[in-house]
């Protein structure tokens, strides 16, 4: 492969870890190719490899072999700081939980990252309402984060993810500490972006409700790919 | 971003308030200690050399040389009468009186005591020591006509002898070595609270004790004299010193004429230089523990920060930052307390009154100084060393590598 196959491309991607002294393989060769504009579901029981495959895809973690493209650059050739500033630039990161840094409102862990960016003030508050309303947050600007429920500290996570226009949103299991009612309510609002914004989103879960509102399902089982399939409705390929 | 990164730390450092009032509180204490320490040294020291000095010795003092270390009767100060008159137009010296000094014996019927003979001219005298207000009975020399004695009050007692009563003074006159005795009424009794004075210090009037000795009439072995700034006496690289250190006369500030107190308070200094290193270690500690009690709170935070792009640097700047926040916190409180609590010492101050040290006695309780630098070198060093020691903890906490970091603490 040469990384132009997709936004994402992966190729035999391994990452084996010492528990003490006990290799355990985490991801045994895994290749695939993630396209501009999909909403990629990772499932897979737990320990298969889920948050260790989206790390390396990411940047977070170094790969035991094989090669990872991001945006048609290869993550292995690059500095840590030059990790640090693709990341900033590239990737939305929406974690499980406790996202937000607590003592910075809302729009202030918005406009983070266009922060560390450098971008200018008007440019930033812009943006951050547009964002906010887009999440179905308006007005929630000056709340900080302990002011907020699950699900709306989850909607502002995804609404830091994206503030800077990366190229793609990685959620690792966003829905994990919500109840179901919430957590559908976060993947519709996810979907939406993904078909009004067209940005890409890759999210792992265990959760069927969560799982049946994706367009891909990639299901990882003991670090490999035990399936891939696509739903009908989901964007040209 | 400067700005951010400023009020981020502030609001993290406010985060766990009771974590941060404590730490603050600690870090405090100690700053406030080493203020009231300083202070409490200055108090000492200056207390002490107030006492010799304003007691006795002046600030500073001529000789002829050699004579302090030979006290030999013939070394006479030079164009004693010259430099008196220079001193006296000098703008740095307050006041200066002349002194005959002689090794002698004053003698009653119950006893004999070996004294040190001191002429005097009374109304000079008067501005330079104290001698004229520790009379504890009868009265000062006078100008004219004052042939009494003043004995120091140990060698009355010694003596035996009170006011009115006659004692017989012996010394050997300067050329020809003749015993020269006279019968005098004692007509003073002196109490300092100096060992030196009271125990071995008898006064006449200067012409009395040069007629005694056989001197003629400018004929003194020390001049002693007050500074309006007595900072001078401790710069001995001064040009006024080489002034009247001519005609084979020395002039010495205090620090050389009693170079044992000097000694001492120099210690003194080492020992407050001891505290505040050992102060600074546990206030350099107590930062360090507090700010990474903190971080260890946040790993997964941190692991956030870096994963979306914050660098490395940065968590180092923000941390720092932190504990330079908590730091000027503590100083605040520190200060505060260091103030107040050497104000309220200084207002009665601490007693110690009586007790000598190196020939110097305290005279009136000490009072802890308060001074400018004490709120500007100690707080700058707190910033200094929190800024130092926070750096341990921030590459700490910029080396936190994200999927680690939220694996761990999930
Ligand atoms: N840093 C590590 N050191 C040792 N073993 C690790 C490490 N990280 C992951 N593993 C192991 O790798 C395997 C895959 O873990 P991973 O967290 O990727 O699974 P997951 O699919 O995300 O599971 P879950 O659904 O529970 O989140 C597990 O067996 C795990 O114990
Ligand atoms: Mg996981």
């Amino acid at each position: 492969m040469t990384g132009s196959e997709g936004l994402i491309v992966a190729e035999n991607v391994r990452k084996t870890y010492s528990d003490d002294g006990v290799p355990v393989e985490a991801v045994r060769g895994i290749d695939m190719v993630i396209r501009e504009g999909e909403f990629t579901a990772i499932v897979g029981p737990s320990g298969s490899g889920k948050t260790t495959f989206l790390n390396l895809i990411a940047g977070l973690d170094s790969l035991t072999q094989g090669r990872v493209w991001l945006a048609g650059r290869a993550l292995g050739e690059m500095s840590g700081r030059e990790l640090s500033d693709f990341r900033r630039d590239n990737i939305g990161f929406v974690f499980q939980a406790y996202n937000l840094i607590p003592v910075l409102t809302a729009e202030e862990n918005i406009e983070y990252i266009m922060l560390l960016q450098g971008r200018p003030r008007e440019e930033r508050h812009a943006r951050v309402l547009e964002i906010l309303e887009m999440v179905g947050m308006k007005g929630m600007e000056n709340r900080l984060p302990g002011k907020l429920s699950g699900g709306q500290q989850q909607r502002v996570a995804v609404a830091r993810a994206m503030a800077a226009k990366p190229a793609i949103v990685l959620a690792d299991e966003p829905t994990a500490n919500l109840d179901s009612t919430t957590s559908g309510e976060l993947l519709d609002m996810m979907r939406d972006l993904n078909r009004t914004t067209g940005m890409t989103f890759v999210f792992s879960t265990h959760d069927r409700i969560v799982m049946e509102r994706a367009r891909r399902i990639v299901v990882m089982r003991d670090g490999m790919i035990a399936e891939d399939s696509r739903q009908p409705g989901g964007p040209p390929q | 971003m400067t700005g951010k990164l400023l009020s981020l730390a502030l609001r993290n450092v406010l985060r766990n308030r009771r974590r941060t009032i404590i730490a603050a509180t600690a870090i405090g204490i100690g700053l406030a200690a080493m203020v009231f320490t300083d202070g409490l040294m200055i108090g000492m020291s200056d207390n002490l050399i107030d006492s010799v000095t304003d007691t006795w010795l002046g600030d500073a003092q001529i000789h002829r040389e050699g004579f302090l270390t030979t006290y030999s009767p013939e070394l006479l100060v030079d164009s004693a009468a010259e430099v008196l008159d220079r001193l006296d137009r000098d703008p740095r010296v307050v006041a200066s009186a002349p002194r005959v000094l002689a090794q002698g014996t004053v003698s009653s019927a119950a006893d004999l005591r070996s004294v040190i003979l001191v002429g005097i001219d009374p109304e000079r005298e008067s501005r330079v020591s104290r001698i004229d207000d520790s009379i504890v009975g009868g009265e000062f020399l006078r100008e004219e006509g004052g042939e009494g004695i003043l004995l120091g009050s140990k060698v009355a007692a010694d003596l035996e002898v009170g006011l009115g009563d006659r004692v017989v003074v012996t010394i050997s006159q300067v050329e020809s070595g003749i015993i020269y005795q006279d019968m005098i009424r004692v007509s003073g009794i002196v109490e300092t609270g100096t060992a030196a004075v009271d125990e071995s210090m008898s006064f006449v009037s200067a012409g009395k004790a040069q007629e005694m000795l056989g001197l003629p009439e400018d004929g003194f072995q020390e001049i002693a004299f007050t500074l309006s700034d007595r900072r001078l006496a401790e710069q001995a690289d001064s040009n006024f010193w080489a002034g009247y250190s001519r005609g084979g006369n020395t002039a010495l500030g205090w620090p050389d004429l009693m170079a044992q107190l000097d000694a001492v308070l120099a210690m003194s200094d080492f020992s407050t230089l001891i505290m505040a290193v050992i102060l600074f270690g546990l206030v350099a500690f107590g930062i360090m523990n507090a700010i990474f009690m903190s971080i260890y709170e946040r790993i997964f935070e941190f692991g956030v920060m870096k994963a979306i792009g914050t660098r490395a640097g940065r968590i180092v700047s923000l941390v720092v930052l932190e504990a330079a926040w908590l730091a000027i916190i503590s100083i605040a409180l520190g200060s505060l307390v260091g103030l107040a609590a050497t104000w309220l010492v200084a207002q009665q101050g601490i007693d110690y009154t009586g007790i000598e040290l190196s020939g110097a006695t305290f005279r009136e309780p000490v009072r802890p100084v308060l001074t400018l630098q004490q709120f500007i070198f100690y707080p700058l060093w707190v910033l200094l060393l929190t800024a130092l020691v926070g750096l341990y903890p921030a590459v700490h906490a910029a080396r936190i590598r994200p999927a680690l970091a939220m694996r761990r603490s999930l």
